[in-house]
């Protein structure tokens, strides 16, 4: 059997963020239940394809989770537990508003099988928290770290951003410190990036963003401090305490097998990538008459296949193996290594004898890095390279 | 064969957008020559850039019948002239084939530097020059006071100009019976041997070359041997005729008088330039008619296809455009930087506009052209003197003994509160002053000497800018000049680029380092290492910028498994990766050459 991933989207929030573009609105109380009843049928309309599968993550996020409710969540969960065959060591994760959680709330969902649970702090600043429309403060997230704690969460992972406006690189470490010292077991660091139609990206200028490098610097800064305080740098952006990287997001990066659920929510099963129309009104429309909710449906082939695992294992630490191109995707290597070597010399990348990986820099210029490598892969397209043979374009 | 009493060969003067081609359709369907349905707005200007650009690049001519008031009928040829400044000398060709000229002037906008220019044509070719009075049915239109105008500054009676609206149709009639009236019937006898002026060609893959023109004196037949005067080339002419607004009538003969065209299997236009004379082979004529001179490129560029693999298509392409413009002049020249492409010559700025959106356009090329460039003159110390089109070709400056540049006489028309500004770009671009002559109260001609490679920079975008439209100009060159120039190069990461080199006199040569070098830097994208841009006369460093090494180019988030979005970014960059140049270990984008031409923006 196949493991699989659950992907839940809650697509309400109690107040957007200034920077945020993914699809999320407020609701009301009747709307969230009439959206967990569709949610729940869809699930439930999975069954026809779950026997393949064991789930062994499940992920709700959002928008903020929290919003509907912890009652109309572990309703979610519970059909999916209906639905699928859940693996007993499962990991389920719930995103949460540092304020829009309770110690009641984190105890139910604690007691209904959650066991990861994902604040965003984004900083500790008080006026960058402003600045970017989080109606939280430091002081919230101490408190819901604390309730968590209480209601016997042990895997806590916290958000950061930098390259926020007006943020210095002391701010960023001062933020990255206080996250550090509230000990979760995992820790996000993303950089700020300015979403089309977001109200930060309306006038740019008036931001005072801190610069390309001053940006590098914040991301190298916090790669060394991290890793001094034993967060293991798992992917371009994530770190994590031994053992508690997050299993549903490596999914995305190794090409496992996720389902998502919701409006706009992404999936991969099998071959195929799909996703869900963005409308939430329009989605329990669907679920109500059985219309079509699929948004976009795309099979991927085999070099498509291949090109996926080069650009998504490249944003992890484990990086790509030339093994693995060649003899699982019978691709011709040498092409895509000359680039990887290109980037040796300008200390980019990092080559441990099996395994290619980006360095804390070369992650900095990712796209470049992986642009390059799907070039020079499309480039050896045409040359073949059998298993153990080495016949050579000369 | 018509009467020669009654043909009337005349042409329209105007401005661009005085409304010229809306007066020649008018004309045509005043005389029924088309019918409503057939027509097209402006008929003249057959081409799309020219519909667009609102100005006639070819001349063109056609003849039609009218029934004047007095009962006869006249034959009017319509003879179309280029309306711009790099054209001149084909102006001056299309008015020599013409008795007469019809000055159309905007009745709310008066007369302006082009205006005159070809006014002074005209009356230099002993022209009968008739004013008309254009757009009266615009509501800033003031007929009376541009009468005054003309009257005053051309010095022509404009009294019984006629007042029209060609684009409402209004008085139409009465622009045909003022030229019937005034313009002078043709002179000439049929009986002398032939002189006849050629006024344009155009290739026809069918039947060869087409040539243009106007017989002055004597005729021209099918099957009859001739000469052209200053090629010196022979053929036997196949057909004579002339042109109607939609297509040809063949004729037996084109006698003194008569305006047409005559094709004889001529394989190449550059055998049949304009303002060459035709005469009889067997019964030549002693003297060529006057005014002939060869048509000398004045701004040269390198241009290059994006794609290297095109090379062999740009030549095509200039091939055949080089068939229908004499004018258009190009040798295959290679860069370093841009590969293999061609040094073209043009007549000037617009020309050059022209045909490189005809490159672009008509034969789908994406092109990547150098700074536009003049023709140098250096004298090096052993005395050899050489003509610089291409700044790579430019001597060290210890082997330069003197180095001349072109200067034009240029003329600008411009309401009078304008004139400061307009002084301080014409000393900004080294202008010398000669002298300001007021046209009415309001407006003002001022005369300036500039040096050509100062114009070819977006002088008239500065103009344009500095006047907001309002100031019109008109030039000429007037001579070379000792000039203190200096070749300027680039250096990307200690590498010289050599599509990036020009020359500019020495006062000029730090402010354009210090802004060429800006430019770059604002178009380069950073890479993996630090890329200095350095600007040098010699080895003399004189601005310097640094591309930054890249450190930041990353998507941070792939949320919720939706990597549709990396997939896009990463589809882009492809997009863009496509449009660079590997210069040495420097990716530059195609993006950069082109904006280094307009450094002012």
């Amino acid at each position: 059997m196949t493991p699989l991933g659950i992907y839940i989207h809650i697509p309400f929030c109690n107040s957007k963020c200034a920077y945020c573009d993914f699809y999320s609105r407020c609701g009301t109380k009747n709307e969230y239940n009439e959206y967990t009843e569709a949610l729940i049928n869809h699930i439930l309309e999975a069954q026809m394809r779950s026997s393949d599968y064991v789930v062994d993550t499940i992920y709700f996020g959002g928008g903020t989770p929290t919003a509907i409710g912890e009652k109309n969540l572990i309703k979610i969960l519970a059909a999916v537990y209906r639905s699928f065959r859940v693996d007993d060591g499962c990991e389920i994760t719930c995103e949460a508003n540092p304020n829009s959680v309770t110690l009641r709330g984190l105890k139910k969902l604690r007691r209904a099988g959650f066991d990861r649970i994902s604040f965003g702090m984004q900083s500790a600043d008080a006026s960058e928290l402003r600045v970017l429309g989080r109606t939280h403060t430091f002081e919230d997230v101490k408190t819901a770290v604390e309730w968590a704690r209480k209601a016997k969460f042990s895997n806590i992972s916290l958000d950061l951003m930098y390259g926020l406006p007006s943020q210095s690189i002391e701010s960023f470490l001062d933020s990255l410190d206080a996250a550090i010292g509230l000990m979760p077991e995992h820790i996000s660091c993303y950089s700020l990036k300015l979403e089309e139609g977001t109200p930060l990206a309306e006038r740019p200028e008036t931001l005072f963003l801190p610069s390309d490098d001053e940006q590098a610097d914040m991301y190298l800064a916090a790669v060394t401090r991290l890793r001094d305080e034993g967060y293991e740098q798992y992917e371009i952006s994530n770190f994590a305490k031994e053992g508690k990287l997050s299993r549903h997001n490596m999914k995305y990066w190794t090409l496992g097998e996720y389902w998502g659920f919701g409006p706009s929510a992404h999936s991969l099963v099998g071959r195929k990538r799909f996703s869900y129309i963005r409308d939430t009104a329009l989605y329990i429309d669907a679920m109500h008459t059985h219309g079509e909710v699929i948004d976009r449906i795309e099979t991927i082939n085999d070099s498509g296949r291949c090109g996926e695992y080069l650009m998504l294992g490249l944003r992890t630490a484990a990086g790509i193996s030339g093994d693995v191109l060649e003899k699982k995707y019978l691709t011709y290597f040498d092409e895509i290594e000359k680039v990887l070597l290109k980037y040796h010399k300008t200390g980019h990348t990092d080559f441990d004898g099996h395994n290619w990986r980006l360095t804390p820099e070369g992650f900095l210029i990712s796209n470049r890095i992986i642009g390059d490598a799907l070039d020079a892969l499309e480039e050896s397209e045409h040359l073949v390279r059998p298993l153990n043979g080495y016949i050579r374009k000369d | 064969m018509a009467k020669k009493e009654n043909i009337r060969n005349f042409c329209i003067i105007a401005h661009i957008d005085h409304g010229k081609s809306t007066l020649a359709d008018r004309l045509l369907e005043h005389c029924n020559a088309v019918t409503e349905r057939e027509m097209e707005n402006q008929l003249l200007d057959d081409m799309d850039l020219e519909r667009e650009r609102g100005i006639t690049i070819k001349a063109r001519a056609v003849r039609l019948d009218y029934l004047a008031d007095d009962g006869e009928t006249y034959v009017l040829n319509l003879i179309d002239t280029p309306g711009h400044v790099d054209f001149n000398y084909e102006v001056s060709r299309s008015l020599a084939a013409c008795e007469g000229a019809l000055l159309v002037v905007d009745a709310s906008q008066g007369i302006e530097a082009q205006t005159l220019a070809n006014t002074y044509l005209a009356i230099e070719h002993d022209l009968e020059v008739l004013p008309v009075i254009n757009k009266i049915d615009l509501p800033s239109a003031d007929p009376e006071r541009v009468k005054g105008e003309i009257e005053d500054i051309i010095g022509i009676p404009a009294d019984e100009a006629p007042a029209i609206s060609a684009k409402m149709g209004i008085n139409i009639h009465d622009v045909l019976e003022y030229a019937v009236k005034y313009i002078p019937a043709p002179k000439g006898s049929e009986k002398d041997p032939l002189r006849a002026i050629i006024f344009d060609s155009r290739y026809d893959s069918y039947r060869g070359v087409i040539v243009y023109l106007r017989v002055m004196e004597g005729e021209i037949r099918p099957g009859m041997k001739i000469k052209l005067m200053a090629s010196g080339a022979e053929f036997e002419v196949v057909e004579t005729g002339y042109m109607l607004p939609r297509g040809e009538k063949k004729t037996d003969v084109l006698s003194a008088g008569e305006v047409g065209f005559f094709t004889a299997s001529i394989k190449n236009v550059t055998d049949t330039q304009v303002g060459d004379t035709v005469t009889g082979y067997d019964n030549p004529a002693s003297e060529p008619l006057p005014g002939y001179r060869t048509v000398r490129p004045m701004v040269f560029s390198g241009v290059y296809p994006a794609d290297g693999a095109k090379y062999p298509d740009l030549r095509d392409a200039l091939d055949k455009l080089k068939l229908n413009d004499a004018s258009l002049t190009y040798e295959p020249e290679s860069s370093a930087a841009l590969g293999f492409g061609f040094r073209c010559g043009f007549l000037g700025l617009l020309h050059m506009e022209v045909i490189q959106e005809r490159l672009e356009r008509e034969y789908n090329l994406d092109l990547i052209t150098t700074a536009p460039s003049v023709i140098y003159k250096v004298k090096k110390t052993d005395g050899e003197i050489l003509q610089i089109t291409n700044p790579l070709n430019y001597p060290n400056p210890s082997e330069i003994e003197w180095a001349e540049e072109p200067f034009v006489a240029a003329s600008i028309i411009s309401p009078t509160e304008y004139i400061g500004n307009i002084m301080e770009l014409c000393q900004e671009r080294r202008g010398e002053y000669k002298d300001t002559k007021y046209l009415d109260q309001t407006r003002v001609e001022l005369h300036y000497n500039l040096p050509l490679n100062e114009i070819i920079y977006d002088f008239f975008d500065a103009l344009k800018s500095k006047t907001r439209g309002y100031a019109s100009l008109d030039y000429e060159l007037s001579g070379y000049r000792k000039s203190d120039l200096v070749k300027l190069d680039i250096l990307l990461n200690g590498d010289p680029v050599d599509a990036l080199s020009f020359i500019v006199h020495s006062e000029k040569a730090y402010a354009r380092a210090r802004r060429l070098a800006e430019k770059l830097k604002e178009h380069i994208p950073r890479q993996l290492f630090e890329i200095p841009i350095q600007a040098t006369i010699g080895s003399k460093i004189i601005a310097r910028e640094t591309v930054k090494a890249l450190r930041k180019d990353v998507l941070a988030k792939c949320y919720g498994g939706d990597i549709t979005r990396k997939k896009k970014l990463l589809e882009k960059q492809k997009e863009g990766k496509k449009r660079m140049r590997n210069l040495g270990s420097v990716e530059v984008p195609q993006d950069a050459f082109m904006a280094v031409l307009k450094l002012d923006e």
